[in-house]
Parts: C-alpha cells; sequence; structure tokens
C-alpha cells in the first residue's frame, strides 16, 4: 500500500533494519483501514498540535450539546408545564413559568445559562434543591469507576480471545469463541444485566444485586458491560487478525522457521496494535454513549446514568442538562486522550 | 436445597451488617454483633424505593418515597389510625373556638431528635413556617385556607383560617412539626419527633434511620431501617428474592408469585372514565346510565388486574372517606338493559365517540380502554381510542366541556389521601378545574361540605351529593386498585389504607 511506505518516510526516523524483522520488505502498519489513515494525518503533527487542534474540535462540538440541549429541553417542552400538578390553573404555571425565569424571551435565557456554565453554574435542581451540577459532579466518580472497570474487562477478554480466534482462523476455539461474542454483542445490554442478577445473585447468592455497597458490587454491572463490548472488541480483533495473518510477510517469517507464537507476539500483535487501541477507546466512548448508563440503571449504580434517567423522570432540566454537558466533555477529553495514546503506540511500533 | 437458603440469609446477614457499618460510621463492634446474632430483634429492615426522594424537609417532600423516610422521623399534631380515621398525635385534643379559630392542645413530655422540647411555641413555627410566601412545598394543599398560628400557653396552640375551613383537621394530620428555627439543613438531616431519627443520607444510594430511644410513644421493634434507591423493578424484585430488601412497593399483579411475601390493601386510588356531559349525545343522562351499565366491572377487575383490584361503588371516592354512600351501588353490568335505554334515549344506532388515555401512565390502562371500548361497541357505540403522550394528555384534558377539542371520554385515575370528598370537588363541581358536568344538587351539598364545620353535616351534604351523580354519572365508574407490596418471608406488616410506611409497625417474626 502507497499509504504505509508514506507512514514509514515520513516519520524519517524510523529504520526498521534489525535483522530478523520482516516487516520492512512487507509493509508494517497498513493505512488502509480509515483508523490507520487518521493515525497517518494525526502522525504529522506534533503533541502539542494535536492536543491544541482536538481542544478546539472538542471546545465547537460541547457547545453545539449545550445548544442542544437546551433547545431539547426548552422548546420541545415546556419545563413548567410538566412540573405543574395536574389540576394546575393557568395562573399556577404562569407562577411557575416566572419562578423558573420562563416568562422571558429564549435568546435571553440561553445567553444567561451559557453565561453561567463559565461561572460552573448550571442552575438550580429543582428536584434535590441543591446546585444542579453538585450532583452530576457526585455521580460522576461512580460511571468513571464502573466505564473503566468495564472497557478492561472488555478489552481483556475482546482481545486475548480476537488474537487467540483470529490465529486460527476456522479452528474449534475460532468457532467457539466467535459463536460467543456474536451472542454476547446482540443481547440487549439490560436484559443480561438482569439475566446476570438473576443467576449470581438471585439463585446463587454470591454476589450482591444491585446498588454501590461493598466492594463487590461493580463485579456484575462492570462484567455487563465488558461482556456486551467485549464481544464488539473480539469480533474486530479477530478480523484484524485473520487480515494480518494472511499477509506475505508472516508466511515469510513462517517459512524462516519462525513458530507461530513468535509470528504472533513478534510482528501480528505489533501490527494489530494500534487498530486495537482505537476499537477499545471507541468502545469505551461508546459506553459513555449510553450503554454504561442503561446498565448503571438496571443496577441501581448511582452514577450519572441513573441520575439522569431519574432526573428525566424528575423533569428535572437543570440536572439532565448538566449531566448530558458533562458526560459530552468527559467524552471529548476521552477522545483526546486516546488519540495520544495512538501516537504513544505508533512510537513503540516505530521504535521496534 | 436448605443450604442455598442459609447461604442467601448469610448473604443477607453480611448485607445488612454492610449497611450497618454505614449507618453506625464504621463502628466494627456493631457489625460483629449484627452479624453474629442475625435473627429477629437487631435486624435492620431494608426498603426499596424507585426513585430518591428531593428532600427528607417532612413540611416539603410529599411523594411516597420521601415519606418512606419523612413518614417515620416528623409528626403531626394529628395522625390517620389504622382505619384512616383522625386520632390523636402531638395534639391530645381539638376544638372550634369560632369559625375561623381552632384550637389545639399539646402534648407534654415530647422531645425533638436534638434534645429540644416540643411546646405550642414550637408547633406554632413549626405552622407558620408552612405559611411563609417563599416557603416552596409539595404540600401546599394541606396548608389551603390556613392563615396563622399561634402559641396561646406552653401547650396550647390556636390556629386562624381565613374562614370556616372543614378540613383543618385533615390538614393539620400532614403538617409535620419541626424544632424551632429549623433552616434549610432539615433538608439533608431532619429533625422531628417521630419514633425514628434521621442516621445517614448517601446521596444516590440509601438513606437510613435509627430508632429513637426517648420517643413519646411505644418503642418500636425494629432498631434501624435502610430505604435503598433501586430504580429498576425488576432489579428491586431480585433484591427482594436475594434477602437484600425486605419491602417492595408497588408489586405488579403478575409479580405476586415471585416474592417471599405478598401484601395488599384497597387503596384509595381508583380508576374512571370522565364524560364530557357538554357533548349532545352524552347530555342525557340515561346515556351515559347505560354505558355504566355496559362495562363489567368484575371481568375487568379479575382478568386485566389479576384480581388486585374491585368494582369501585360508583363514586369518585373510595369506601373509608368521609361522605360515602354506602347504599348506592355499582352499576351492574347488564349490556341488554344498556341497548334498550341507549334506544330510549333515540340511539337504536348508538353514535360515535373518542376515548383518551394516556400512554404509560396508569398501571394497565391502555388495555383497560381496550376492554371499555370492546364492550362500549357491544351496545352499539362507535369508540375510537386515542393514546396520548401525557403531557399533551394533560393540556387537551383541561379543554373545558363546551370548547372545541375537549375530551368525550377521559380515562383518568384519582387518589384521595384526604379521605374527603372535598379533595375531589374540581371533578364534579360546575366550576372545577377537571369536571365536565354542571349539577345544581351537587354543587349546593359540595358547598355545603366546603363551609360547614359539623362533620356530621358533611358527611350528609357528600352522601346526597353522590346520591344525585348516581341518577347524573359524570363518569363510568370503573375499578378501586390495589396497593400491592412484596415483603421479606419473615417480616410481618399490614398495609395502611392511607400509604403510609411506619416502621414503628413493623416487625421481624
Amino acid at each position: 500500500m502507497g499509504g504505509s511506505s508514506d507512514l514509514v518516510t515520513v516519520r524519517g526516523r524510523v529504520t526498521r533494519s534489525d535483522a530478523d524483522d520482516v516487516t520492512e520488505e512487507d509493509g508494517p502498519v497498513q493505512a488502509s483501514t480509515p483508523i490507520a489513515r487518521r493515525m497517518a494525518w494525526a502522525g504529522r503533527s506534533t503533541v502539542a498540535g494535536i492536543v491544541l487542534r482536538r481542544a478546539r474540535d472538542g471546545a465547537i462540538t460541547l457547545v453545539l450539546v449545550i445548544v442542544v440541549i437546551f433547545v431539547l429541553t426548552n422548546v420541545v417542552g415546556n419545563p413548567a408545564l410538566v412540573y405543574a400538578p395536574v389540576d394546575a390553573s393557568d395562573a399556577e404555571i404562569a407562577r411557575i413559568e416566572a419562578a423558573f425565569g420562563l416568562d422571558r424571551p429564549f435568546l435571553e435565557r440561553f445567553g444567561d445559562y451559557f453565561a453561567g456554565i463559565f461561572r460552573g453554574d448550571f442552575g438550580n435542581s429543582n428536584w434535590q434543591q441543591r446546585p444542579a451540577i453538585d450532583a452530576v459532579l457526585e455521580a460522576l466518580p461512580a460511571t468513571i469507576q464502573l466505564s473503566i472497570l468495564g472497557i478492561a474487562g472488555a478489552a481483556f477478554f475482546g482481545i486475548v480471545g480476537g488474537v487467540l480466534a483470529g490465529a486460527r482462523p476456522n479452528s474449534r476455539l475460532d468457532r467457539v469463541t466467535n459463536f460467543l461474542s456474536i451472542g454476547a454483542l446482540s443481547v440487549p445490554n439490560f436484559w443480561l444485566g438482569l439475566l446476570l442478577i438473576f443467576v449470581f445473585a438471585v439463585r446463587l447468592g454470591w454476589l450482591p444485586t444491585s446498588g454501590r455497597i461493598g466492594w463487590n458490587s461493580i463485579i456484575l454491572p462492570a462484567a455487563t458491560l465488558a461482556i456486551v463490548h467485549g464481544g464488539r472488541i473480539f469480533q474486530l480483533v479477530r478480523s484484524a487478525t485473520v487480515e494480518e495473518m494472511s499477509k506475505p510477510y508472516v508466511r515469510v517469517a513462517r517459512s524462516k522457521g519462525f513458530s507461530d507464537r513468535q509470528v504472533l507476539t513478534r510482528h501480528v500483535l505489533r501490527n494489530t496494535g494500534l487498530t486495537t487501541a482505537t476499537i477499545a477507546g471507541w468502545e469505551y466512548v461508546r459506553m459513555w454513549g449510553g450503554a454504561a448508563f442503561a446498565i448503571e440503571f438496571v443496577f441501581a449504580w448511582p452514577g450519572i446514568g441513573t441520575l439522569m434517567i431519574n432526573a428525566a423522570h424528575r423533569q428535572d432540566f437543570f440536572i439532565l442538562q448538566a449531566a448530558v454537558i458533562v458526560a459530552g466533555a468527559f467524552v471529548i477529553v476521552s477522545n483526546l486522550i486516546i488519540d495520544l495514546m495512538y501516537r504513544a503506540i505508533d512510537r513503540r511500533v516505530g521504535a521496534a | 436445597m436448605a443450604t442455598t437458603k442459609r447461604r442467601i440469609q448469610r448473604i443477607a446477614a453480611a448485607a445488612i451488617a454492610a449497611t450497618t457499618v454505614f449507618a453506625s460510621g464504621g463502628q466494627v463492634s456493631a457489625v460483629t454483633t449484627t452479624a453474629s446474632t442475625a435473627p429477629d430483634t437487631t435486624r435492620s429492615l431494608t426498603v426499596a424505593v424507585s426513585t430518591e426522594p428531593s428532600t427528607l424537609d417532612g413540611q416539603v417532600a410529599n411523594d411516597r418515597n420521601a415519606r418512606v423516610i419523612t413518614g417515620n422521623i416528623f409528626e403531626s399534631l394529628i395522625r390517620r389510625d389504622r382505619e384512616a380515621a383522625l386520632s390523636p398525635g402531638l395534639a391530645t385534643s381539638w376544638e372550634t373556638i369560632d369559625e375561623a379559630n381552632w384550637e389545639f392542645v399539646l402534648r407534654e413530655g415530647v422531645t425533638y431528635h436534638d434534645g429540644s422540647p416540643f411546646n405550642a411555641e414550637s408547633a406554632a413555627y413549626s405552622i407558620n413556617r408552612m405559611l411563609a410566601d417563599d416557603f416552596e412545598t409539595q404540600r401546599g394543599s394541606y396548608i389551603e385556607g390556613i392563615v396563622s398560628a399561634e402559641a396561646t400557653d406552653e401547650f396550647t396552640v390556636v390556629v386562624t383560617t381565613d374562614g370556616p375551613n372543614a378540613v383543618l383537621p385533615l390538614q393539620m394530620a400532614q403538617v409535620p412539626m419541626v424544632p424551632l428555627d429549623a433552616g434549610d439543613e432539615i433538608n439533608s438531616e431532619p429533625v422531628g419527633t417521630g419514633p425514628y431519627a434521621f442516621g445517614e443520607w448517601q446521596r444516590g444510594q440509601s438513606i437510613t434511620a435509627v430508632r429513637y430511644d426517648d420517643y413519646w410513644g411505644d418503642v418500636p421493634a425494629i432498631e434501624s431501617f435502610t430505604v435503598r434507591v433501586i430504580p429498576d423493578a425488576q432489579t428491586g424484585l431480585a433484591a427482594l428474592q436475594a434477602g437484600e430488601v425486605d419491602l417492595v412497593l408497588d408489586i405488579l399483579p403478575e409479580q405476586v408469585d415471585l416474592v417471599p411475601q405478598v401484601a395488599s390493601v384497597h387503596a384509595t386510588e381508583f380508576s374512571y372514565i370522565a364524560f364530557n356531559t357538554y357533548k349532545e349525545e352524552l347530555s342525557d343522562p340515561a346515556v351515559r346510565i347505560a354505558m355504566n351499565l355496559a362495562v363489567d366491572k368484575e371481568l375487568l377487575a379479575e382478568t386485566v388486574y389479576s384480581g388486585f383490584a374491585r368494582p369501585n361503588q360508583a363514586q369518585h371516592l373510595t369506601p373509608e372517606s368521609l361522605g360515602f354512600n354506602d347504599e348506592v351501588e355499582a352499576y351492574p353490568y347488564d349490556p341488554e338493559g344498556a341497548r334498550e335505554m341507549l334506544a330510549e334515549a333515540g340511539y337504536p344506532d348508538g353514535f360515535a365517540v373518542t376515548l383518551n388515555v394516556p400512554i404509560g401512565r396508569y398501571l394497565y390502562g391502555e388495555e383497560t380502554v381496550q376492554l371499555v371500548a370492546q364492550q362500549l361497541g357491544d351496545i352499539g357505540l362507535d369508540v375510537e381510542v386515542r393514546e396520548w403522550e401525557w403531557n399533551e394528555y394533560r393540556e387537551a384534558g383541561r379543554i373545558p366541556g363546551t370548547e372545541e377539542g375537549a375530551f368525550d371520554l377521559k380515562y383518568g385515575w384519582n387518589s384521595n389521601e384526604w379521605f374527603d370528598p372535598a379533595r375531589v370537588a374540581s371533578h364534579v363541581t360546575c366550576d372545577g378545574g377537571s369536571s365536565k358536568i354542571c349539577d345544581e344538587v351537587v354543587d349546593e351539598n359540595f358547598a355545603i361540605g366546603a363551609t360547614t364545620l359539623d362533620q356530621t353535616a358533611r358527611d350528609e351534604a357528600y352522601q346526597t351529593a353522590w346520591a344525585q351523580l348516581h341518577e347524573n354519572p359524570h363518569a363510568i365508574y370503573l375499578l378501586q386498585q390495589d396497593l400491592i407490596y412484596g415483603l421479606a418471608e419473615d417480616l410481618v406488616w399490614e398495609p395502611r389504607l392511607d400509604d403510609e410506611y411506619y416502621v414503628a409497625e413493623m416487625s421481624f417474626s
């Protein structure tokens, strides 16, 4: 591929001339995937450049998130009407509108809200009767904890399984794990959560059903996330490995007498490493796009997912807005970190 | 099997021990005693609720998830007994001085959890705190018509109303007493006079309360209890099955076989389908009676609600309520008679109506409406069911009967936690916000009920009104729904009519 030789030469400092490294002739990093092309693009920049550019993109995205969530909660629905008692008179509704400041022009309200965000003021929750941001920040660590453990489990199962299965396509191991992973990524995550609760908490009594009480409360929700997301990581890692194993250089290496294990660990793993890291990063972000939230709700895990769902039930728009914005900001920062991680892995590939 | 059970019990004990660690702020001694002597007397109670309370200020919160806590921490001057009748609480007696003044004689020797004494000064402060203009409360209906409260001596308080206020005693059953100069901090650290004192609130997870040793009344059997927030109903059920929680509110009829022990009570909640009597075809009472005869309430209760409901006795309230007319009977199921009445009224071929129901709001609301529509169809009506998103339903439901777009038939539920018809006046009087009927007799009697202080006279007036509404129905009266609870096997408790959850009335066998 032209792209791959590009990558090697652009980086310049890479020599790749170790005696036993056969990758040089055969093109080390395939740029055929969008991920790798994005990598190639990112590889041209300095760390500071990436950070700046991504920060700018992130800021724009975040402003869009703020606008969209504010419009959804304030224009599409009338917060006063949903907050008013069932039998409320028009006068009572008008009073509530005035109390929330809803009688003012939309742009003025948005301006105030937007300016408030810079002061850390996301409005006061009418449900929790305290600043909305306090409730969100209090719930955030629980979600971070759960999602990190979830992605660690998912990455472990997905990568180990995917590499082993992909190394010997159509072997019995491959077929069994492939079947299991398709099952894992096909079941609705909340259903899987309830199933695990039933088996491990109700029937076997090994673990608590829900909550965040003891150290072991996190096991079931994290396992649910790990299974669902691990299934997807498995699929992608497996196909990347299968593809890599069919490359000519693998045949060359084998013909030179390297064992399968050596080929796998010294070459294939390195070359699929980027794809793997990218997939894991995407899956992590995807958790923040909703999967972790649904799981939190099922397991009564006191994170921002549960908070958001309850806030929606309670018609608490301030917490809902603050939670969406904070989660959005977290995803943007995570993306930036993932971008930097590519670079780190990329360098290691290069430096080898 | 036996070992599994023992293991579950052990886990339960461990879970309780774990909660105790949090409750006691990590006193390890408490854990070991709880774990080793697991049974009965030292066992803590855990209740699952679906949403976290917004506040623990008993004067502000009124949703059930909050009351599970605040109802045990706070007390009011009057309380309801198990038959829902008003009985002495922190006041031992009360009487009217004149039309606008009520005198309450308070119980002596009562202290708040912070050690301060309960007296007329703190009682008057408590009432006046809720009356302040800027006091935002979900209990607004309980202070309507009250002007002020004043301590006249150490244990006497006088409450002044803006005119004859017949419902003041029941209002005073919902005005919790707080200590003098209670500030906003009782939002999160409530202080009352009840049998349990606040322990700890772990936001998003649980709230704990512990027995108050200086309580003026009988000492409760259960030492402490925890309210755990479990939003997902399935998970709450699983937690009950696993022995982690002892009481789950709102079990569905189809789940009763899955819980260790079931308890239910005929609640104050009832379902109905309100007529727009201003619509031409529905203006004739005979037509509305025919439509009541067309619906098989028994079938509805037995099939849709698996028996956890009973036919409403054709009144817009439940039997425990003041003013309930026991002589009024539920309309029988008589489709033949209904068809004849329709023909006599001039509609032998029926007519078209719309039946409106909100989506996902009322338990089995959509299923009920389908069945009713079918049975109305059987007597020749052409019923179109319209399902609404809740907020749109509320908005459209407010359109007056005489205007374009008003609902012909509106399916809804009401509850009456006042146990007093004054609470539902807006559904049946001419000017009522939710009413699409105007009947002089009803209005006269509701007016008597609103202004007369003699409770016997009120009772009679309301009974007359319901008898009148039986001849001139404002709704198709459907069912009175049960509240269903899931209990741990060893929890002893009879659910209350008034939707209160007094842990002092619970124990473990």
